[in-house]
């Protein structure tokens, strides 16, 4: 004989957070960027190599400590960000307000070490071809992490004004998709430009 | 409530606020409203657009005899400034704009994702764009003599493109994000799924375009240390945009317009959905050109992966056309305008596919000279032009609450199918004159075809305009003046009122509308 089963309701459909959607497709777009002028790079320093050219040219140096200092610092920011997502989850305010603080000192840092390398590179942007890409590059990198720091900071004045609980943290959740996009952005440009050269 | 960003409509107004132009304009420029901001930017597009075309029809006749019509520096302004300006200025604005009003009713949202970033994408691009036209006009476009012009002109480029991400990003959050329960994707209305689509692509690629204009900017800045900057060389840096498969990409919302009007209009249900989703999705996809860049890799146009995508595009245009037949013949033949012209957009759309598919063939010599491309350019604006056109026909009715007139509509049809196959095929044709030399000899009269074409598109602009405005002495309409609307966006009164919606039912299937008419046909 047939059963029936009387089977429970089904549960609401799960919207996706709209903030962190439209989050996502920023970054997306602002990663797209870095693609296109570091291929653009990359084909140039192909077709001079390819042509027998050296393609730094002599007068540019590019030092390792202060570029590897960058991307530690970024990893470690990558931590800091996901431990005030953490502790936003867990309601926990102080640790929250911490880790966004020091998440924004650590791109501050960078930025000051951004600027620090450029005096020591010794590329001056109307020089040549390379110097106009390094700059446009990395500008275009300390512009995005300016951005970056500046929605973590908006976020947290947020968090501050009580607009950020267990349930809902979207927009510390956003500005971390952003953030963990700007380091990405920074370890691509370590790999091919700073190491490679 | 939740705290979320996209908060009910915002706006220091509403429909009952004080009548005077005054009041009316600082209503708009503070308004959050999707359905403002949704008009505002059709009409500024197609205001553009009549401009634009009629540049592109004057580059044309230039090309007649000696192309002394006007100074090489004017013509290259106009070949620059006109494409870009196209672009830009005109079609991805045109669909931005439809997408802002229409894609939160067909999801059944109370407004647009983020409406204060959707007005300052609007406001910024009216902005960006009024900087472009003064930089262009006064020598500063692609190339230009004037130094300062030339960078101003390429800030404006920049600009536009932030403001067009930032507007694509709120429809497609709203398309994403806030669909009403029960319309899960493959339930979505087919301009919403070419809204997702496409606009996901424009955020992979218009970065790109911003990315070769802040290398132009940079080098041209500091005295052009290397070869972006000179003026040669910009265009060349930027031409992919505006070449295939890159330009195909400013036609994906429309596959998605005519998809749901042919439904409508037909009144049935779409049948195979899955193949029109996978029809606009493969489209898209092969539309992506930002890696074909032929100034930084010149022999692009010899890949492989180049000539494939140029065959393969062909076969989603079949597969919607074949989609949309089957519909039409499951269906009734509507004599509306906006079906009209969703049939010679589709047309048009085919010509270009083929022609693109031509382009890669070797032996036929046709990248001798940029005349074939401009051609193809043409015809897929011109496919994109019809299909915003039907899409305005189509949705003015809800814009306005009031009958749009029908018989401009329908003068539409044969303006925009003449305009765009006067524009793109006699180009199309004249490329092949490295190949065949009598071709030469009919030059003068293909370019003369070509300008009266462009001048009918920019005609064709004027009248979806005009038909826009004419509902303002329409008859009233009900929530769905088609009677047989599918999808939700018919379910709200004509025009829709603060919050768009009271409650909704859950969604059920892909067409709720006809599941409420009649439970019994339900899928």
């Amino acid at each position: 004989m047939a059963a029936t089963h009387a089977l429970p309701p089904a549960p609401p459909l799960q919207r996706p957070r709209v903030l962190v959607v439209g989050s996502a497709f920023a970054s997306a777009a602002a990663v797209m960027i870095f693609v296109g002028l570091i291929g653009i790079y990359l084909a140039e320093r192909a077709n001079a190599i390819a042509a027998g050219e050296k393609w730094l040219p002599s007068e540019i140096s590019i030092p390792l400590q202060q570029p590897n200092t960058i991307l530690f610092t970024l990893l470690m920011s990558v931590v800091t960000m996901a431990w005030a997502v953490q502790a936003v989850a867990n309601n926990d305010k102080v640790n929250s307000y911490l880790a966004l603080g020091v998440t924004a000192v650590f791109g501050f840092s960078t930025i000051v070490m951004t600027t620090y390398l450029w005096s020591l590179m010794g590329a001056d942007v109307a020089a040549n071809t390379q110097s106009v890409l390094l700059y446009t590059i990395t500008g275009a990198h300390m512009v995005m992490t300016i951005l970056a720091i500046i929605f973590v900071g908006l976020m947290a004045f947020r968090a501050l004004a009580g607009g950020f609980s267990a349930r809902q943290h979207d927009g510390i959740t956003a500005a971390a998709l952003f953030w963990y996009a700007m380091v990405a952005v920074y370890a691509l440009i370590w790999i091919t430009i700073y190491v490679t050269k | 409530m939740a705290m979320t960003d996209t908060r009910p409509e915002s706006g220091t107004g509403d429909a009952t606020a004080a009548d005077t132009g005054v009041a009316h304009t600082v209503n708009l420029l503070g308004t959050g409203d999707h359905k403002a901001l949704g008009i505002t930017w059709i009409v500024f597009s197609l205001v553009f657009g009549v401009a634009g075309w009629i540049v592109t029809a004057i580059w044309s006749a230039n090309g007649v005899g000696d192309g002394d019509l006007v100074s090489a520096d004017a013509a290259r302004t106009l070949f620059t400034g006109g494409h870009l300006g196209l672009v830009l200025l005109v079609i991805i604005p045109l669909f931005l704009g439809l997408a802002t009003y229409v894609v939160p009713l067909q999801v059944g949202a109370n407004t647009v994702a983020f409406p204060r970033a959707a007005a300052a994408a609007l406001w910024a691009w009216v902005l960006s764009a009024g900087v472009f036209i003064v930089a262009n006009a006064i020598d500063g476009g692609i190339g230009g003599g004037r130094e300062k012009a030339v960078s101003i002109g390429l800030l404006a480029i920049i600009g536009l493109a932030f403001a067009l991400m930032l507007a694509t990003v709120c429809a497609v959050t709203t398309a994403i994000a806030l669909r009403t329960p029960g319309l899960s994707l493959d339930r979505a209305p087919f301009f919403s799924w070419a809204t997702i689509v496409g606009g996901a692509i424009w955020m992979l690629t218009l970065p790109v375009l911003v990315a070769n204009v802040l290398l132009i900017y940079v080098d041209h800045r500091y005295g052009r240390p290397s070869d972006y900057g000179v003026p040669a060389a910009q265009w060349q840096q930027l031409s992919w945009v505006v070449g295939q498969p890159q330009v195909y990409a400013f036609a994906v919302p429309g596959l998605g317009i005519i998809s749901d009007i042919v439904a409508t209009l037909a009144g049935v249900r779409q049948r195979n959905r899955g193949l029109v989703y996978v029809g606009i999705g493969g489209f898209a996809i092969l539309s992506v050109g930002a890696w074909a860049q032929p100034y930084f890799y010149d022999k692009v146009e010899d890949e492989a992966v180049y000539a494939g995508m140029a065959f393969l595009i062909v076969l989603p245009v079949l597969l919607l056309l074949a989609a949309w037949g089957t519909t039409l013949r499951a269906g009734k033949l509507s004599a509306k305008s906006p079906l009209g012209l969703s049939l010679i957009s589709g047309l048009l759309l085919l010509l270009a596919v083929v022609a693109g598919a031509l382009y890669v063939i070797t032996p036929l010599e046709l990248r001798e000279t940029d005349v074939y491309g401009a051609g193809q350019f043409a015809l897929v604006l011109g496919a994109a032009l019809a299909a915003a056109s039907a899409g305005v026909m189509y949705w003015a009715p809800k814009m306005t609450g009031r009958e749009a007139a029908d018989g401009l509509g329908k003068l539409n049809v044969l303006v925009l199918l003449g305009g765009g196959a006067l524009a793109g095929l006699p180009l199309v044709v004249l490329g092949f004159a490295t190949k065949f030399d009598g071709l030469e000899d009919a030059a003068d009269a293909l370019w003369v075809l070509s300008a009266v074409g462009a001048a009918l598109l920019a005609l064709g602009a004027l009248l979806t305009l005009l038909a826009l405005v004419s509902t303002g002495r329409g008859a009233s309409v009900e929530a769905d003046p088609w009677g047989t609307g599918q999808t939700l966006e018919w379910a709200c009164p004509s025009p829709p009122p603060a919050g768009n919606f009271g409650e909704l039912a859950v969604v059920r299937s892909p067409e709720p509308l006809l599941d409420a008419a009649d439970p019994a046909e339900e899928a």
